[in-house]
């Protein structure tokens, strides 16, 4: 994998990357920091069109909310576009709030807040820790069509006069050379809409998406082409009978969770595949299941202590790496694995299981088996069995 | 007994038939797979036959002293067919798991035979784990007897030619299965396959047998190359196993109570070194402007304070006197009064007077128009008549009429 495609890879596993020199190819750098921009001035947008999913949104209409608060507070000059705008106090934006939704008791602001902390963890807004906050990084995102929609909703929401001075924004914007022209520019209008529609919905679906809507992953030769595009940002195409979603190359093997999400992600597989597994219940080869794992169950029966747990669970909810099923008539409610395991390699899923039994039963037979065949297939890199 | 299924139908009358020739061994291996055999000569392939036999026993042991009658036999299976009950009986008796209490001639009372039930435990444990357990106990006790100080060089060597041939075949076993289906494979390696615990245990019996009877070098050459044979097929069917598993389907080849104790006893450290080397995508949600615009329109809005409409300042004697009005005999009274003998009358006849008169007027005709049971009808037409000048100034054209003979 290219440096290019690593450049890529990093800024997906970790959110927003630094960006020092010139700006790579499939980048727009905002300040300091990178954003992958989309060919073409496409966006996730066209998910919508096609009747796709987009990965489910934690608290999504509250956090879209207080957003347009942030947006209408911070967009002073509604002729130009809202990025960079201006510095805005965050008591007028929750002043904005209240009155949008009317009321004013404590929870409204608290829940308020959690939605400020996630839109500035995502790069939407940036709080500056005293008291103010602007526009995020991955506003630059919004496009043309966007800002019309945009500037409409903020005639329409009410605004406190501004509490302090306003100051503007200074923040350079960069955008990188051309990502895809030379792969691009082979097709001509039609097809070249079709590549671009499918590599976004491929990368940004929360499922596999079904190749009957898009050309672009039905005809060989475009889907060729598609896959070069994905190769150059760290990624590859992959099937599930007849329809596709991309993932990271095996090649790109960091580790990018956190210690303690890590550990309760491990416990929501034991729990909601291996154990189904085990007792036959579940049938179909994947990573996905039907069966949840209660969070009581969570919190009584492991060694990791409660407020890590639950600050773990949240983080990974809001990764999509778990998800929450709602109780039904069982009352079985709880987590199961989330979309992004649509996402894992044919490769990492074996990986995974093999870890999971290297975990669980380090001196069975199969561990012993799985331990030799690592050892004869990478000499260099032994690993396992001391 | 399925093909390749490792239960005593087939592995265990093998080991044991050396032993076979002595009629007391002989008796007692009858007695111990009675549980199990169809008739005298077969195992039984339905599980409701060996159902049978331990609701027998358990019915027996509940029963005492007392033993039972056919009848009360018959009372404890009574969930089972009676055709399938005699006939599990008869086999039963043939093979002495069940007898009469006095071997006397219309007998009527029965007692089981305590081997019997041994035997079914046995057969229930080597069901569920392939024997792997019992071979753990049988080491242990070999282990023991041979250190004794009262056993001969000679029951060590029977000792270690029985499990030197328990190890081939058990390496047999796994061999046939490692080359046929994955899936056969899957289901029934963890049943055969060594554990390092056994493969130890079966070396260290080597080794006490051989440093105290070096005489019986050859027959523990042959145990040693039994063990290492069996431990060779274990890593066969394991690496197989390894290799094409596909990505979740050996999960299955840890048992669902190791997965919960993993669960329960590993610390942060171990749990997270699973994770160890995969990368996942950084929560980066998309806020399309569309979803944002929708979010703003769906949000819970503040309920405002209504004005009270604008009441009239006309003169108005208020609620009291028209809440009675409600009763039929008012807009009747009103309605007749107007009509007289007529069955319809124009509108603009009757309303007159000041612009009070006539909304009470209109009002009662209106109820009266409503009313199902009075017979009156309000009929409208499209016209109106407009007079700036006049009073009331514009009206509406309609008429008021009697709907059936009905007069006052």
């Amino acid at each position: 994998m290219g440096s290019m495609g690593e450049a890529h890879a990093e800024a997906r596993s970790s959110g927003l990357v630094a960006l020092s020199g010139p700006v790579p190819p499939g980048f727009v750098r905002v300040g300091e920091v990178g954003v992958p921009v989309w060919p073409d001035g496409a966006s996730p947008s066209l998910l919508e069109e096609y009747q796709i999913a987009a990965a489910p949104v934690e608290r999504a209409g509250e956090t879209r909310r207080v957003l347009a608060c942030c947006l209408r507070m911070c967009w002073a000059d509604l002729d130009a576009e809202p990025w960079p705008g201006v510095w805005a106090a965050v008591d007028d934006v929750l002043a904005c709030y209240r009155t949008m939704v009317g009321r004013t008791d404590d929870s409204v602001r608290s829940w308020a807040v959690g939605a400020l902390r996630r839109l500035h963890d995502t790069g939407w807004i940036v709080l500056s820790g005293f008291g103010t906050l602007r526009l995020g990084p991955r506003c630059v995102l919004w496009t043309a069509d966007g800002h019309v929609q945009l500037r409409e909703l903020m005639r329409r929401i009410a605004a406190p006069v501004p509490s302090g001075e306003v100051t503007p924004v200074v923040e350079a914007r960069d955008e990188g050379p051309d990502e895809f022209g030379d792969l691009l520019g082979a097709f001509d209008e039609r097809r070249r809409a079709e590549l671009v529609a499918a590599f976004v919905a491929v990368e940004t679906a929360a499922e596999p998406v079904h190749e009957a809507r898009f050309a672009a992953l039905r005809d060989p030769a475009l889907r060729r082409a598609l896959m070069e595009m994905l190769a150059r940002r760290g990624r590859v195409l992959q099937q599930r009978r007849d329809a596709w979603i991309s993932g990271y190359t095996d090649a790109y093997r960091v580790t990018s969770l956190p210690e303690a999400e890590r550990a309760v992600l491990a416990l929501v597989l034991v729990h909601s595949v291996a154990i189904p597994r085990a007792e036959g219940l579940l049938g179909e080869d994947t990573w996905l299941s039907q069966y949840p794992v209660a969070t009581e169950e969570l919190r009584r029966r492991t060694l990791l202590p409660i407020g890590e747990l639950e600050a773990a669970l949240r983080s990974l909810r809001q990764a999509g790496l778990i998800a929450q099923q709602k109780t039904n008539e069982e009352g079985a409610g709880g987590y199961v694995p989330g979309p992004q395991f649509h996402r894992l390699t044919r490769a990492a899923r074996a990986r995974l299981q093999e870890e999971l039994i290297l975990a669980a039963g380090p001196q069975t037979p199969l561990a012993v088996a799985i331990r030799a065949k690592r050892r004869r297939h990478e000499p260099a890199t032994p690993d396992g069995e001391t | 007994m399925s093909e390749g299924c490792p239960t005593v139908g087939r592995v265990l009358p093998e080991t044991l038939d050396s032993a076979l020739s002595d009629e007391a061994v002989l008796v007692t291996y009858r007695r111990m797979f009675a549980a199990l055999a169809r008739d005298s000569g077969a195992v039984v392939d339905d599980p409701a036959l060996v159902d049978i036999a331990e609701t027998l026993f358990a019915a027996f042991a509940e029963a005492g002293e007392e033993w039972l009658t056919h009848e009360q036999m018959r009372h404890a299976c009574r969930a089972h067919p009676v055709e399938q009950f005699e006939n599990r009986l008869r086999v039963l008796r043939g093979l002495g798991a069940i007898r009469e209490v006095f071997p006397k001639p219309n007998q009527l009372r029965y007692r089981a035979s305590f081997t019997s039930v041994v035997g079914l435990m046995f057969i229930r444990r080597m069901m569920d784990d392939g024997g792997q357990s019992e071979m753990h106990r049988l080491l242990a006790l070999e282990d023991l007897t041979v250190a004794g100080p009262r056993t001969t060089m000679e029951q060590a060597r029977r000792s270690a030619d029985m499990l030197a041939r328990a190890f081939r075949l058990w390496a047999l076993e796994l061999v046939t299965l490692t080359t046929g289906t994955i899936e056969e494979l899957r289901e029934q390696a963890p049943k055969l396959w060594g554990t390092e615990e056994i493969a130890r245990r079966a070396q260290s019996l080597h080794t006490t047998i051989l440093t105290r009877w070096p005489d019986l070098d050859r027959v523990c050459t042959d145990l040693r190359s039994a063990i290492y044979a069996y431990s060779d097929a274990s890593r066969r069917a394991a690496g197989r196993l390894a290799d094409s598993a596909g990505t979740t389907r050996n999960l299955t080849l840890l048992p669902a109570e190791t997965w919960r104790t993993f669960a329960q006893t590993a610390t942060r450290e171990r749990l997270a070194a699973v994770l160890d080397g995969f990368v996942f995508d950084a929560a980066a949600p998309w806020h399309d402007p569309g979803a944002i615009v929708r979010a703003v329109d769906e949000a819970p809005r503040p309920v405002p304070v209504r004005p009270a409409p604008p009441r009239s300042a006309l003169p108005d004697e208020g609620a009291s006197s028209s809440l009675a009005a409600n009763a039929p005999g008012r807009f009747t009274e009103t309605a007749e009064s107007l009509l007289g003998d007529r069955d319809a009358v124009a509108l603009e006849e009757v309303l007159r007077g000041d612009w009070s008169t006539i909304r009470r007027v209109l009002a009662d005709l209106a109820s009266a128009d409503l009313h199902p049971e009075a017979p009156y009808r309000l009929a409208w037409s499209d016209t109106l008549s407009a007079d700036p000048s006049g009073h009331p100034s514009w009206l509406s054209h309609g008429r008021l009429e009697r709907t059936d003979g009905f007069h006052g």
